[in-house]
């Protein structure tokens, strides 16, 4: 599970980041008021320290204050350090500083590129232990629940294209190339004075939306993906060696087993997102509280909560979809087809009696997709894809107020397409 | 990286327990002017970890702390070159217990572990 989620993570946040490094100085504005606040509010003398950084946007704020900043891509480090910044690189789960010596953090747009819970735990955990007691730590994480849009999922991959259309250029001169992930969620209340920035709007997924036109119609905005945690929670259930088996299989390069899929025939289709979106739609489908019961039945118990969990949203997409101005189909049908199909060539022949219905409809979507292929693929060719938990209203504060016992939630509060959090770290004593 | 920064590092590699503080082996250290902030200065000492400082000044500065600081002027310069003024812009970070080098290059140290000692 650990390889899995840091190789997502490298493949679709570090290296991502470090391929648009260049374009973030180009975009780069103000703080968000309430960062910016945070930061004023620290007393003269203070230690504060910025973990994931970026480019360093916060760090030039306060000059009475201590900071440092650190983030795993080295461009935007080097970058930061040129604006007179201390800087480091390091990994946010293992932060090189001791105990007890920052007077506040700030891990602002971060841990939402963590890739299971375990990790983002982990990370606010690693924070914790280097605030000092009655220190505070302010965290930002997109939310889930956005004004203009709402995510369906909470397990996404973000597209963001290097080389827009150049129908953006009716979008203003210092626009220059796409935004960032960074800036893709501090749009507009930063600075009213910036005339361009209102154009855009704050959440992510609309800015791409409110672009040109055709981008918009032709290009999917996000894509989904399934939570690392339902997939590989080996520890909250008992899962059978029979899926174990599906899984370390699907895991070895020959994937033939597959079959073609949507989006396949995109030359993005290689590589780890194709490898964990095959072992998402052929191993057991669940929201993350699913409880398999005995092994024995393991089988059939998969088969009849897809039957029972198709009507709704239960059931996590793990496709990577060319886009194309067809809506998104019903991928869940469609998934459902394939780990039906997959069963049956591991099961010898046992039979699923929606097959029909769903097969009717997924054939329809594929064809729909198909015929925009063309186009699509070109503009995926140019996208880097991140990877993105978000987060729904409350789950920010829940996994502080279960998880990390030294923390104590002060503030929640959604800023635009943001939940923000302040907590302080209390004394535990153990008794 | 400033000495103040260095104050702060650890060394995190796995199994190390005393992994601060850090040895400086330095190949490139620039001076630079920084505006002289009492207060800043006076305000930062408790946090810091006056061994690792002195040692890391290499003889600019008193073992112990010296009574009544936050009012001697003198003192809190020496203090604040050292801390803010200082830089090491190539050369690397080494931990006392596992011997594992850290580099810093462009002024910036590398902490990111490998698999195998994480």
């Amino acid at each position: 599970m650990e390889e899995a989620a840091s190789q997502l993570e490298r493949e679709h946040v570090h290296s991502v980041y470090e391929k648009i490094a260049p374009f973030f100085n180009d975009t780069r504005y103000k703080a968000w008021p309430k960062v910016r606040q945070f930061l004023l509010d620290q007393e003269p003398g203070s230690i504060v320290a910025d973990v994931g950084c970026g480019n360093g946007k916060y760090l030039h704020i306060n000059e009475n204050i201590f900071k440092l900043g650190c983030d795993v891509c080295r461009p935007l480090v080097d970058s930061a350090w040129s604006q007179g910044h201390e800087v480091q690189l390091c990994d946010g789960l293992r932060l090189p500083y001791r105990d007890g010596c920052f007077d506040a953090v700030l891990s602002i747009a971060v841990i939402h590129h963590m890739s299971t819970k375990e990790r983002r735990i982990r990370a606010i955990k690693e924070m914790t232990r280097t605030l000092r007691v009655g220190g505070r730590i302010m965290i930002y994480v997109w939310a889930m629940e956005q004004k203009r849009r709402k995510f369906e999922k909470q397990d996404i991959f973000v597209p963001w294209n290097p080389n827009p259309p150049s129908s953006l250029a009716l979008h203003g001169p210092a626009r220059g190339p796409q935004r960032g992930g960074r800036s893709q969620n501090e749009g507009e209340a930063a600075d009213s004075s910036d005339k361009h920035r209102k154009v855009r709007s704050t959440s992510s997924m609309v800015d791409d939306g409110d672009l040109a036109t055709s981008q918009q119609k032709s290009q999917r905005l996000w894509f989904f993906s399934r939570s690392l945690d339902s997939v590989l929670d080996f520890g909250s259930l008992s899962v059978s060696r029979s899926s174990s088996r599906e899984i370390s299989t699907l895991c070895t390069p020959s994937d033939e087993t597959n079959g073609p899929k949507v989006g396949w025939r995109c030359p993005r289709g290689k590589g780890l997102i194709r490898q964990m979106s095959s072992l998402f739609s052929s191993s057991r489908t669940s929201m993350e509280e699913d409880v398999f019961e005995t092994d024995l039945q393991e089988q059939v118990k998969n088969e009849e909560i897809i039957n029972s969990t198709e009507g709704n949203e239960a059931v996590s997409v793990g496709l990577l979809q060319d886009c194309t101005s067809v809506p998104l189909p019903d991928l869940v049908s469609y998934e459902m087809e394939q780990s039906n199909e997959m069963r049956q060539k591991e099961n010898n022949g046992e039979k699923q009696e929606d097959d029909t219905p769903k097969q009717q409809e997924s054939t329809a979507s594929l064809q729909g997709c198909e015929g925009e292929n063309e186009w699509s693929r070109e503009k995926l060719k140019d996208s880097c894809m991140r990877y993105y938990h978000v987060f729904r209203e409350g789950e920010l504060t829940q996994l502080i107020e279960n998880h990390v016992e030294e923390l104590h939630v002060l503030h929640t509060c959604l800023d635009h397409a943001n939940w923000c959090v302040i907590a302080e770290k209390v004394q535990v004593w153990r008794i | 990286m400033k000495l103040l920064t260095h104050n702060i590092l650890t060394s995190h590699v796995k199994g190390v327990t005393k992994g601060y503080p850090l040895l400086i082996k330095a190949t490139e250290v620039r001076v630079n002017e920084v505006e002289f902030n009492p207060q800043f200065v006076s305000r930062m000492i408790p946090k810091l970890e006056w061994s690792a400082l002195v040692q890391a000044a290499e003889g600019d500065l008193p073992s112990s702390l010296i009574q009544d600081y936050e009012n001697n002027e003198e003192f809190l310069r020496k203090v604040h070159r050292v801390l803010l003024e200082v830089e090491v812009i190539e050369g690397c970070l080494q931990c006392p217990e596992s011997g594992r080098e850290f580099p810093i290059s462009r002024g910036v140290p590398n902490m990111l572990l490998n698999e195998d000692d994480s």
